[in-house]
């Protein structure tokens, strides 16, 4: 399909019914709510794979220990990483709804798969979780687990396929029909990326290694969790991380010579920013290689920083990828709709803050003594504050809602 | 440049079509979210209770359920719940466009309330006799309300999808005008009703395995009363939400829905009123086969056909009265600045407008004619019909009564379909080329004549129907 004829389709796909605020504050959404997204991706694909090595050398304690705990990290991060994704999937939709629908349907046996093997897979992983305790664990629950590892890359595979299809509008067609036959199968795979897909492989090393030192700082008031073991797995975290910044690097340079060169992306700050963070975070965790005890919080944070400029770098692709089809987010037709813009912040503040707040910061709290927690007043301000917002949250709506509704019929 | 639609590619599945692969998804769904929302309320209600009763016996219910919970309506509920929307997404691209372009606040809000409902979950389970008493009730009643919002929030955007039910919204393009339609309460009354009894019949399985017995007969018995309160309010909500019904829908029901799954469903609801009655009675002979049994049966025979039954009545609508199943947008909404498809159709056809239609297809010659008419069968009707003769979902070989005669389909193609008299069939004004291309290819579905017979025995004559 010609350029021109490729720009008039982006522009008919899109909804006519336009978006009910201004493009931008879509577009700021959907790359932050991704970093959350992308850590606990990482997170996951970084502690399941960490949860079956370790599983293969139960015979030392500090490993089993770190097998059961890597199989409750992941079995926690796939329910987060689901729950987080829906957000930027959403902003997605509304801003580039003619790249994300396409690539969909022209993939659709996929997306399908996507859902019944991410249950398949998990529920696989929900069984190495049961019967991963101590060095008698069956081997075949060690099997199972991997089984769920291959279900959820396979998954990671498919969600990098749909992102990066929809990069390639002038294609769609031929994709669709190919030498004028149609396929309304859905059950082709048009197109992926290796250095992308492998840059966001290498860089599940580097958040998880960050995390598994953080987590080894956060057990110290523990008694549970003797210096030595807590030494073992910082030590071990560094030099994850420190493996995974490396391939990041590499694997990014791959990327970049993958996309063509008359996108210019060489050129983009974003990409040398990026390069120069990672190199900074290289440097960082080869001194640390050798570290038994602190910074975890910080290098954890740092690698969050790295995710949220590897979402902008994503952006900066996809705008560069659509400008020679004058595709822009930013001219979307807007029809405002302010009551329920103004519901959502109040939610995310009001309830997103209180009650999201009380749970992360109770489960916080909580997991640093042995025994129960009886709660302090800033807990226990947060658990009132918490039932209230949803409460009058939900006596908001309905009141708005009955008006509306006898007022309308 | 000749003006475009913006329609996607399609995805066709042979013999159970997308519609099918939806159902299962969306009724998996619904199985496993309504249960932890009833749940939720369930947990905060016997947790009160121990409380205040100071009996920290009935928490091992709670933390049971709550495992189960996370497995059941945690994995399976929370991947199914963006299931529903990726089947969608590439079923009905331009239906789940349209709802996302009016609803993203409100989706965006309730996905704040999936976010601290799932954190809340695992928190809720794994803090059992971890955090003291009080903070974990406050916990667990944060949870319920918010699980229940959840649903508050779903809801406008699921009943939307039936009708708005005025004509304000078209004129507004306001959303809170599109979310409390006329359909939103009593809909929301079923789906309520509906989570207390699921919820009550899931709690089953793991009440007859609790070992201590005043516990065990304690939580079946709330759990009975649960469930036939749910039962109840289910059937009360159920005929006030037939009232807030457009007429299309109603037709659909009396004349289709009520014949196939009426009593159906009536048998599932005297088993389920009767599965109650019988926990409260007896509740130590509640086996745990009996309950998954019960579940199942909710599922199987409740869930599914009530599932297919919405979706069906609906039709030919996907959204808003203004979006045909097929992706055609059939009016026009001046509140959004939408306009409809339907005269792009009538004056230039399907084949010349819509971007993904091959070079080859794009005028229909004799040579083309079964191809051309595949195409258009696949992509105007495949959404609500099989194309196959044994297809489960509304085969069209079968509802045209097998018939290989090109010009008997055409007649229905130039008649009703052309004029949109039937009140569950789109109006679909197409040009009189792509008309025969489509009665010719349904024709060969039976065995038909050759395309070119049709072209032979019937003159072209533009606009004569």
């Amino acid at each position: 399909m010609d350029v021109a004829t490729t720009a008039n389709l982006l522009q008919v796909l899109r909804d006519p019914t336009g978006v009910p605020s201004h493009p931008l504050i879509f577009q700021v959404l959907m790359v932050f709510t991704w970093i959350p997204h992308i850590v606990f991706v990482n997170l996951t694909l970084g502690s399941a794979l960490l949860a079956l090595v370790a599983f293969n050398r139960r015979n030392h304690p500090d490993w089993a220990r770190l097998s059961e705990a890597m199989t409750k990290v992941a079995k926690v991060g796939v329910s987060l990483l689901v729950v987080l994704g829906v957000a930027p999937l959403l902003f997605t939709q509304t801003i580039y709804d003619p790249q994300w629908y396409a690539s969909n349907v022209l993939s659709a046996a996929w997306v399908i798969g996507f859902i019944f093997t991410l249950i398949i897979g998990y529920l696989a992983w929900f069984t190495f979780y049961f019967k991963n305790h101590g060095e008698h664990a069956p081997n075949w629950a060690g099997w199972l687990g991997g089984f769920g590892l291959v279900m959820f890359l396979l998954d990671g595979f498919i969600m990098h396929v749909l992102a990066f299809q929809g990069l390639l509008p002038d294609q769609w067609a031929s994709w669709f029909a190919p030498g004028g036959q149609v396929d309304m199968s859905g059950t082709g795979i048009h197109a992926w990326q290796a250095g992308r897909f492998g840059f966001y492989l290498a860089m599940s090393a580097t958040v998880f290694g960050a995390f598994l030192m953080a987590y080894a700082d956060y057990f110290a008031p523990r008694a549970d969790r003797p210096a030595p073991y807590r030494a073992f797995v910082h030590q071990l975290g560094a030099r994850v991380a420190l493996a995974g910044a490396l391939a990041q690097l590499g694997l990014l340079a791959l990327w970049l010579l993958q996309v063509p060169a008359s996108l210019g992306l060489w050129a983009h700050p974003m990409s040398w920013l990026l390069i120069l963070y990672l190199g900074v975070l290289v440097a960082l965790f080869w001194r640390l290689r050798a570290s038994m005890t602190g910074a975890g919080y910080l290098v954890l944070a740092l690698t969050v920083g790295m995710a949220a400029l590897v979402a902008i770098f994503r952006e900066v692709v996809r705008m560069a990828y659509l400008a020679p089809f004058s595709y822009d987010a930013l001219d979307y037709k807007v029809i405002w709709d302010y009551p329920t813009f103004v519901m959502f912040l109040l939610t995310l503040l009001g309830v997103g803050g209180l009650m999201g707040g009380f749970i992360i910061t109770t489960a916080y709290k909580a997991g640093r003594v042995s025994g129960v927690y009886e709660a302090d007043v800033v807990v226990s301000r947060l658990a009132t504050g918490s039932l209230a917002s949803t409460i009058v949250w939900v006596v908001a709506f309905i009141g708005t809602g009955i008006w509306i509704w006898l007022r309308n019929n | 440049m000749l003006e475009t639609l913006g329609l996607y590619p399609q995805w066709y599945v042979p013999v159970i079509g997308s519609a099918w692969v939806m159902g299962i998804i969306g009724t998996i769904h619904v199985l496993a979210s309504h249960t932890s929302v009833g749940a939720s309320w369930l947990f905060a209600l016997i947790e009160t209770k121990a409380v205040r009763e100071n009996k920290p016996e009935l928490m091992d219910y709670i933390k049971k359920y709550g495992l189960f919970l996370l497995v059941f309506s945690y994995i399976i509920g929370s991947i199914t719940g963006p299931g529903i929307w990726y089947s969608v997404t590439v079923a009905s691209p331009r239906g789940i466009s349209g709802l996302i372009h009016n609803f993203v606040w409100v989706w965006a809000t309730e996905w704040v309330f999936f976010f601290v409902e799932v954190i809340g979950v695992y928190a809720l389970v794994y803090l059992i006799g971890k955090v003291d008493r009080r903070t974990h009730l406050k916990l667990t009643w944060s949870f319920a309300v918010a699980s229940w919002a959840t649903m508050i929030l779903i809801v406008p955007i699921l009943s939307f999808m039936m009708w708005p039910g005025n004509e304000r919204w078209y004129e507004t393009g306001s959303t809170l005008d599109a979310a409390f339609n006329l359909n939103y309460f009593a809909h929301l009354g079923v789906r309520t009703a509906f989570m207390f009894a699921i919820a009550g019949a899931v709690g089953g399985i793991l009440a007859a395995t609790m070992k201590n017995r005043e516990v065990r007969v304690e939580i079946t018995r709330f759990l009975s009363k649960m469930g036939l309160a749910g039962l109840f309010l289910g059937v009360v909500m159920w005929m006030w939400y037939v009232q807030t019904l457009p007429e299309n829908a109603r037709i659909i029901m009396e004349t289709q829905m009520g014949p196939k799954y009426g009593k159906f469903l009536g048998g599932v609801l005297l088993a389920v009123l009767l599965y109650f009655l019988w926990t409260a009675w007896k509740p130590l002979q509640l086996r745990q086969g009996a309950a998954v049994a019960m579940t199942l049966v909710i599922g199987l025979f409740g869930l599914w056909p009530e599932e297919r039954s919405r979706e069906s009545i609906r039709k030919p609508y996907v959204a808003g009265q203004y979006i045909y199943s097929n992706q055609l947008i059939s009016r026009d909404v001046p509140g959004k600045g939408v306009r409809s498809d339907l005269p792009l159709i009538e004056s230039s056809g399907v084949l010349a407008t819509h971007l993904f239609v091959p070079d080859e297809l794009r005028k229909i010659t004799p040579e083309n004619q079964l191809r051309a008419g595949e195409f258009l069968t696949k992509t105007l009707c495949a959404n609500c019909h099989g194309i196959e003769p044994d297809a489960v979902l509304r085969p069209l070989p079968a509802l045209f009564g097998h018939s290989d005669e090109p010009r008997m389909i055409k007649a229905y193609l130039d008649g009703a379909l052309y004029h949109g008299k039937v009140p569950y069939m789109p109006r679909l004004p197409l040009p009189e080329q792509e008309r025969e291309a489509m009665a010719a290819y349904i024709a060969s579905l039976s065995g038909g004549l050759s395309p070119l017979a049709l072209a032979v025995h019937e003159p072209r004559t533009e606009g004569a129907h």
